[in-house]
């Protein structure tokens, strides 16, 4: 049997898991929120902590636990690793059942995929973008469980981010990543965004570094680009970024033609963005005027 | 208030990696980033707190004299902290059970410990958390500030841009993503002087080997067919511009 834990803040990847759960045999979902239509057996907890996942994982004896890898998911796994001692892989973009497991992790920055073996019980985190969200959707059958343990760790308030400009929504999005160098380049992916009519954004350690603030984040953490063209300027292409980048059209300008970045992208471009990029608005600008 | 801190290297992935099937062979390692971020938060946690910043390095035996454990011990004393120490396993593993399992015994003595949430070479488990789980800690991953009122206040990012606010019990392990002050600049000359100065309690230990996870093969993703544009600057602005105007965004 697998049992899955919903993932508490980001209830769409909780679909991905019961999509993957459903793949390798008998399962139950155990959820601390609502949902109306995850198909299968359904186990509604009043909260999900380290205390509760444990008594489920004792009660049902399962040979593999789902988490994903979100917020709540990378919590309650390791813990429960490390309390029970039971093999656990994380990074999980494929995973079938047999005799062993055999799960397929992305590693090294999305730049190595290893596959493994791995005995049972065992506990996996699995990456969000791999199981369509819709093979999970049904009609559920739900069971309430009282359980009810007070934990150590406790939710005490809700911060909500300031909002300059939603890059979610826009049409065009100009990003710039650790590739850029220093600071003062990003007035070049200003001018460029300007040109294009975007907005600009950026990876995590741009918005870390404080050259950007919060709400431009691309990424898991961040905001997720929706629009119609994303450009990508010397960013990597992590797993933790990609999962915000669903444009239709992806641009990315980088250094090392092996960057994961191209795996997603239409039209990639191996340069340095900061010999590139006063060149190109130069051109852009002649055609502007 | 007791604080520690973890840091490990690991293989820098700007230098470039040789992917065998059977291993992975860095060029060069560098200080994990995500522990770098742990180590400027337990930073601002002492100064917060007035605490005891101990830094601990771990580190596989053969990397033990690696010049990027060096300076991540380096860049924590140049930063501030008040002991320094290298956990050395005697064994190299993937797998995150048996390093927390070895360490344990000496994560004994903090109310809070600081890793970063994970390591960019990790597929088998979260040190930070799999650790609290061992020793019956508290734990929170997903980190991004920690204050003190008496009691522990954590700040997790939830995901979206939304952060959520956590009391949390200690003794805690806190898996830290990013600190909440941009990562200080230490230049290379206090670096050079706190290698010189600093002192670092040298620790070795068994890695036990618990099995159940068995590496098959490690492989480079699949490329998919994109246009990839190569060559002169000139040209490749030219071409990006051509690419804007299919897309009519000039
Ligand atoms: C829990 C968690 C949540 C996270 N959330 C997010 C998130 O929301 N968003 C996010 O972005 N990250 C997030 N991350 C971090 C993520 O794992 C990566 O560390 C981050 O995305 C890397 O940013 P980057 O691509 O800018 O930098 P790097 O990975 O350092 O990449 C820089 C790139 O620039 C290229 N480059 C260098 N010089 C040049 C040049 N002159 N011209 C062109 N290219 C050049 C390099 O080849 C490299 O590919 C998260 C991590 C964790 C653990």
């Amino acid at each position: 049997m697998i049992l899955v834990f919903g993932e508490e803040f980001e209830r769409d990847v909780t679909y991905e898991l019961v999509a993957l759960a459903k793949r390798l045999g008998d399962y139950k979902v155990v959820v601390s929120e609502d949902f109306d239509d995850i198909d299968g057996d359904v186990i509604r907890v009043e909260r999900l902590n380290w205390k509760v996942v444990k008594e489920l994982h004792d009660r049902f004896k399962p040979e593999g636990v789902l988490f994903a890898n979100a917020p709540s998911g990378m919590d309650l796994a390791p813990k429960l690793a490390g309390i029970t001692g039971i093999p656990m892989v994380t990074n999980v973009i494929k995973l079938e059942n047999g005799d062993r497991f055999k799960a397929t992790s992305l590693t090294y920055g999305g730049k190595v995929l290893v596959d493994l073996e791995v005995d049972k019980p065992s506990i996996f985190v699995v990456n969000r973008g791999y199981y369509d969200p819709n093979e999970g959707r049904g009609t559920p059958k739900v069971e309430r469980l009282d359980l009810d343990f007070e934990d150590d760790v406790e939710l005490i308030e809700v911060v909500k981010p300031e909002e300059d400009v939603d890059i979610s929504k826009a049409e065009v999005v100009v990003s710039v990543g650790r590739g850029i160098g220093d600071e003062s380049n990003i007035e070049l992916a200003k001018e460029l965004a300007e040109l294009l009519n975007g907005v600009v954004a950026g990876s995590r350690p741009i918005i870390d570094q404080g050259w950007l603030p919060k709400s431009r984040q691309v990424g898991r953490s961040g905001k997720t680009v929706t629009g119609k063209v994303y450009i990508a300027l010397g960013i990597s292409g992590a797993t933790e970024h990609v999962e915000g980048v669903k444009a239709k059209n992806v641009i990315a300008v980088n250094t090392d033609r092996d960057a994961p970045i191209f795996r997603i992208a239409k039209v990639g471009v191996v340069a340095d963005v900061n010999e590139l990029l006063p060149v190109l608005i130069e051109k852009l600008r002649e055609i502007k005027s | 208030m007791r604080i520690g801190a973890i840091v490990r290297i690991v293989p820098d992935l700007v230098m470039g990696i040789e992917i065998e099937e059977s291993e992975i062979v860095p060029f060069k390692y560098v200080p994990n980033e995500r522990d770098e971020h742990a180590l400027e938060e337990a930073v601002v946690f002492k100064e917060k707190t007035g605490g005891n910043l101990e830094v601990v390095g771990i580190v596989d035996d053969e990397l033990r004299d690696d010049e990027a454990m060096e300076e991540a011990l380096a860049l924590a004393y140049a930063k501030g902290a008040d002991s320094l120490k290298k956990i050395v396993l005697n064994r190299r593993t993937f797998d995150r059970r048996e390093v927390a399992r070895a360490i344990a015994d000496h994560f004994k003595d903090y109310d809070v410990v600081m890793v970063g949430i994970q390591s960019i070479d990790s597929f088998a488990g979260y040190l930070g958390g799999i650790l609290s789980g061992v020793l019956g800690y508290s734990y929170v991953g997903g980190v991004v500030g920690v204050d003190y009122d008496g009691g522990l206040i954590v700040q997790k990012e939830l995901g979206g841009g939304v952060v959520g606010k956590f009391r949390v019990k200690t003794p805690a392990i806190l898996g830290v993503v990013s600190a909440e002050r941009p990562i200080t600049f230490v230049p290379l000359v206090k670096l050079r002087q706190a290698m010189k100065e600093m002192k670092v309690e040298e620790i070795e230990v068994e890695v036990p080997d618990m099995g159940g996870i068995e590496v098959v093969r490690f492989y480079e993703p699949e490329k998919p067919e994109i246009t990839l544009l190569e060559g002169d600057v000139e040209e490749l602005a030219d071409k990006l511009v051509e690419v804007f105007k299919s897309l009519s965004l000039v």
